[in-house]
């Protein structure tokens, strides 16, 4: 597969990429950067509104985007974001705001990325919402501690793959524990979309939220399912060009379907890299290649262990291929531009979770993070390189 | 810009070194040149905001000269602020104000001098000049 991905080509400081870095983004097939390429050459206009021949290829090119997500995740709604973020922010601004009061409670979790707290936060101060966070217990979400937390609750945040972990929630259950007092589900799905097919409608959540770049597709694009009925309960949020349907000095009237949350030109061109990647994603077999890349994960992590390492990630079946580690005495940092040294790309820092640094203990970890391109080669590499490192700094 | 011979002789060094990895190792080496500051003298003033690793600077003017105290949890960013001693510690205030931080990328270590969590070396740059801009 790597010889799809152009940039798995190249050498980093004169060594093979070898990239383990895909829980930030993952690379692009080549198909993804010449439909992108070929828009801009042969179709690039604005969309939906002109009647000249452009206009319309460009529109009908963005619109697949939309259509191939609702077929994929067998949703009704799909608001096309410019990302998780944004998608997150959307339904603080466009639901919560709103439908909740002062004294409402959100529950959150404490292994959320920091663009499912921060938001909530925001809100809180402005409209004295309460937060609740649902403690881990041995890396798991402690759902005892979430029953209890969902008293009084109007909405539940939740991650369904933790970006630093790996850890898989069991969405299934926190959704129908949250449906017995009436409060909406909100999935951050930014790591179980690019592992895992997702039926929307099926899984009963209210919203869900995912990046494009994080399955092969480019930055800067998103979207967000929302079921059809919450989707009636949202209001307007951001005001500007195609969101509206009559403008007068008087007043204005808006659009009824998604295209009301997308004020302004969408990320045209990305929607037409994201149309490619999902149908290049239609012809993948996630189920396998998550399991192929799970155990490499498992090899790695193994091996990192036995060189003395703390593993913080569980890699139980059907979580996400990231070891987070750490060295007894080595620096994060030092690691890592160790690694990258030879070619290794891995994260460090604190994956944008602080707060579930704060319970780990850390103030950051190495995150080594696997994809559906990487092999045994690059694991080999990878120990390899580990093994370089802590004979430098041993 | 040209630089002090000792700073020259260090780009030289690193400009005859094509391996990155090897580079990163003589980098620590360069650790030893830190005048260390004790724990109990760091303070969120000497903090180098931004970086990934805890770093600490404290500049002072004795005699007109720049006396540097530099400690850091991360190698790297100890050899860095090996190197930074070796080009800052005992030039004027005016001497270390007119320096750059280019001699890093010519170095060949840091492919960007854009200030960020990943590069802490601008980071405790800047931080050296505005400190010492405030003292005079």
């Amino acid at each position: 597969m790597k010889d799809q991905f152009p940039i798995l080509q190249r050498k980093v400081n004169g060594k093979p990429l070898i990239y383990l870095d895909n829980a930030a983004t993952t690379q692009k097939p080549q198909c993804v950067i010449d439909a992108m390429n070929d828009y801009y050459c042969n179709n690039n206009s604005n969309v939906h509104r002109a009647v000249h021949t452009l206009a319309g290829e460009a529109t009908e090119a963005y619109e697949e985007c939309r259509r191939l997500l609702k077929s994929r995740y067998n949703a009704d709604r799909v608001i096309i974001t410019s990302g998780t973020t944004e998608s997150i922010n959307l339904v603080a601004h466009a639901w919560a705001r709103p439908n909740l009061v002062a004294g409402d409670v959100i529950v959150l979790s404490e292994m959320e990325h920091h663009s499912d707290i921060v938001p909530w936060q925001i809100l809180a101060k402005s409209i004295a919402v309460e937060l609740r966070f649902i403690p881990l217990k041995d890396g798991k979400l402690d759902l005892e501690a979430y029953k209890i937390a969902l008293d009084g609750a109007k909405l539940v945040c939740i991650t369904q793959t933790s970006n630093v972990l790996g850890t898989r929630n069991p969405v299934r259950s926190i959704i129908e524990l949250a449906k017995e007092v009436d409060a909406k589900v909100l999935l951050d799905s930014a790591q179980a979309v690019p592992h895992e097919e997702i039926d929307f409608k099926e899984l009963g959540a209210d919203f869900m939220a995912f990046s494009a770049h994080k399955m092969c597709g480019p930055t800067g694009i998103g979207a967000l399912l929302v079921k059809p009925e919450t989707f009636n309960e949202m209001d307007v949020f951001m005001g500007g060009g195609d969101m509206i349907e009559k403008v007068t000095l008087a007043g204005t009237t808006f659009q009824t379907n998604e295209h009301k949350f997308e004020a302004g030109t969408p990320k045209i061109a990305e929607g037409v890299g994201w149309a490619a990647a999902l149908k290049w994603f239609a012809k993948i077999d996630l189920a396998s290649h998550h399991k192929r890349i799970l155990n490499l994960a498992r090899i790695t992590s193994d091996y990192l262990s036995k060189k003395g390492m703390k593993i913080h990630s569980p890699l139980h079946d059907g979580d996400g291929a990231i070891v987070s580690f750490n060295h007894p005495n080595i620096h994060p940092e030092d690691f890592a531009r160790l690694l990258d040294a030879q070619g290794i790309a891995v994260r460090t820092g604190h994956h944008c979770a602080q707060p579930l640094m704060e319970r780990l203990g850390v103030s950051g970890t190495i995150r080594a993070s696997f994809y559906i391109y990487n092999d045994e080669t690059d694991v080999r590499a990878f120990i390899s390189g580990v093994d370089r490192v802590l004979e430098v700094l041993e | 810009m040209s630089w002090s011979p000792a700073l020259q002789e260090i780009i030289e060094e690193f400009s005859e070194i094509d391996d990155q990895f090897e580079k990163l190792e003589i980098l620590i080496d360069f650790a030893d040149h830190v005048n260390e500051l004790p724990l109990e003298q760091w303070t969120d003033e000497n903090l180098v905001k931004g970086c990934q690793s805890i770093a600490h600077i404290q500049v002072e003017i004795i005699d007109d000269c720049i006396d540097l105290k530099a400690a850091a949890d991360a190698k790297l960013v100890q050899g860095l602020q090996g190197i930074l001693t070796i080009a800052i510690q005992g030039l004027s205030p005016q001497s270390a104000l007119d320096l750059t931080p280019d001699f890093a990328v010519e170095m060949g270590l840091l492919n960007t001098l854009t200030p960020s969590r990943s590069n802490g070396f601008r980071n405790m740059f800047d931080l050296i000049q505005t400190t010492i801009k405030e003292m005079i």
